[in-house]
């Protein structure tokens, strides 16, 4: 398993899709940070101490990242088909519930890791406009919501990555679902019920954007580990498939 | 130019993901209907519920990521079996080959808006939330068709993208980026952004809407024409210049 995650790491090295997801984040941020001039009550958005790391997360789960993270797992998953190199990689033998295991893992870190660059890139900017309105309980707040939004967007998508690593060569869907499904949590989060069960939702949930009450914690992380319980099921039958 | 464009819809034929991706139309209307179920009931002005149904999130977010996705789909589709080179000895025009890309994606544009229009009097008149009167219909498809129109040339900047690339990933990542920037911008300065213009045109005479900034319906179009003719001479010079 070491091996393998060791292999992956290496196989990312000259890709570009860090760099493209990278850009995505950096993006994401500037974008926000315009909004933030908007006058609303004769205050701009961005000066409000913390605005700005809170609007930048809300507003990049509900629309981009987890549609660029799906691209990334499926992208990882679905190279080895489209390259070629499957067929080597079985004659080795490799399992490829393992194979396909790592490759979440390491999808898994690139999440957490997208989620701390946004929050890297939100708290400088912040520190620049305004550091002395900066509370250490705040910035260790919004680091534990950057978090905690990375693993748990992550677990919430993963069934569609499984999924996508199930059909092969239909990364195109990875991408429209998780748009659709991060989208739709827009939605429901209008309604207190669904806002619990909801997986994109209940990702705030646990983060602590929203508040929620013990149980609805409680539910959302049953609601996540589900999820993950999900896509290992659906990546159990990859090796029965592949015979 | 007619020949090439047949050809295209020919090879759209086997494409079973391009037909599924017409299914997001429908998401909205169904959206609405939960909504109105919820909030509202019945007796609903048309407008109102139409402005649910077709003229929000649906030209904001959904059409322009589904129209992202179809352009790099096309473009990627001769890269990944290596058909261009053939395309090229036979000859094809470079710009006649992109303007024919273009071409289906017009009309898939119009496609997509007249479903959600069929969706919205459909989920609007079955359960009873409004009365079928041949006005609101009428304006309801007049303001698809100008949706769908402006929309085709508002992803214009993303098929060039597409056409200077080889991959799908970048293409992919930018359409979520232009989507989102789009989207955020509507609050900020809407003449910047093609997206956004084409949401200034939309929204002059759809009662009930607040525009905060001045309308400026010129300088809309203006913004829509610049980013398309720059994009169409960059696809230009990249398809040149590709050998």
């Amino acid at each position: 398993m070491e091996l393998l995650l060791w292999a992956e790491r290496r196989k990312l090295r000259r890709s570009k899709i860090l760099w493209i997801a990278g850009f995505a984040t950096v993006m994401v941020a500037l974008i926000v940070f315009a909004q933030g001039q908007f006058t609303f009550y004769e205050s701009r958005y961005i000066d409000g101490a913390g605005w700005f790391m809170t609007a930048a997360q809300s507003l990049a789960t509900f629309y981009v990242l987890p549609a660029v993270i799906a691209l990334l797992g499926s992208y990882m998953i679905c190279r080895e088909e489209q390259e070629d190199t499957l067929k080597s990689l079985r004659l080795i033998p490799v399992d490829e519930v393992k194979l396909t295991l790592s490759k979440m893992v390491l999808a898994l870190v690139f999440s957490v890791l997208i989620y701390l660059l946004l929050f890297a890139i939100t708290f400088l900017v912040e520190a620049v406009l305004h550091f002395e309105a900066l509370s250490i309980g705040l910035v260790l707040e919004n680091l534990k919501t950057y978090l905690l939004d990375g693993i748990g967007v992550f677990l919430a998508i993963s069934p569609i990555i499984a999924l996508v690593a199930r059909m092969k060569k239909g990364y195109w869907l990875a991408l429209v679902f998780a748009e659709i499904y991060s989208f739709a949590g827009l939605f429901a989060s209008m309604s207190s019920q669904l806002k619990t069960v909801y997986p994109m939702t209940a990702v705030f949930n646990i983060s602590g954007y929203y508040d929620a009450n013990m149980v609805q914690v409680f539910i959302g992380i049953i609601v996540l580990l589900a999820c993950a319980a999900l896509a290992l099921f659906i990546l159990k039958g990859l090796n029965r498939k592949a015979k | 130019m007619l020949k090439l464009i047949q050809v295209e819809f020919l090879k759209l034929r086997r494409r079973k993901f391009i037909w599924l991706m017409l299914l997001a139309a429908l998401f909205m209307p169904l959206a609405a209907v939960f909504y109105f179920a919820s909030v509202k009931g019945t007796g609903v002005e048309p407008i109102e519920f139409y402005k649910w149904t077709a003229f929000s999130y649906t030209p904001w977010i959904i059409l322009p990521v589904v129209l992202g996705m179809l352009c790099t789909m096309l473009m990627y589709n001769e890269n990944q079996y290596d058909m261009l080179k053939q395309l090229w000895i036979v000859p094809v025009n470079k710009m006649a080959y992109f303007f024919s890309k273009f071409a289906v994606v017009l009309v898939y544009s119009v496609c997509f808006m007249l479903i959600t229009a069929a969706a919205s009097i459909l989920t609007g008149v079955l359960p009873g939330y409004i009365a079928f009167d041949s006005g609101s219909v009428l304006y309801l498809l007049r303001k698809c068709m100008e949706i769908s129109l402006l929309t085709a040339f508002a992803v214009l900047p993303i098929l060039a993208a597409a056409a200077a690339q080889k991959g799908y990933i970048l293409p992919v990542c930018l359409t979520l980026v232009y989507t989102f920037l789009g989207f955020i911008l509507l609050m900020v300065n809407m003449y910047l952004h093609p997206l956004s213009s084409m949401t200034a045109i939309v929204m002059r005479d759809i009662p009930g809407v607040v525009i905060t900034q001045p309308l400026n319906i010129p300088g809309a179009f203006l913004c829509i024409g610049v980013w398309g003719v720059a994009s169409v001479l960059l696809a230009g010079a990249a398809l040149k210049k590709r050998k």
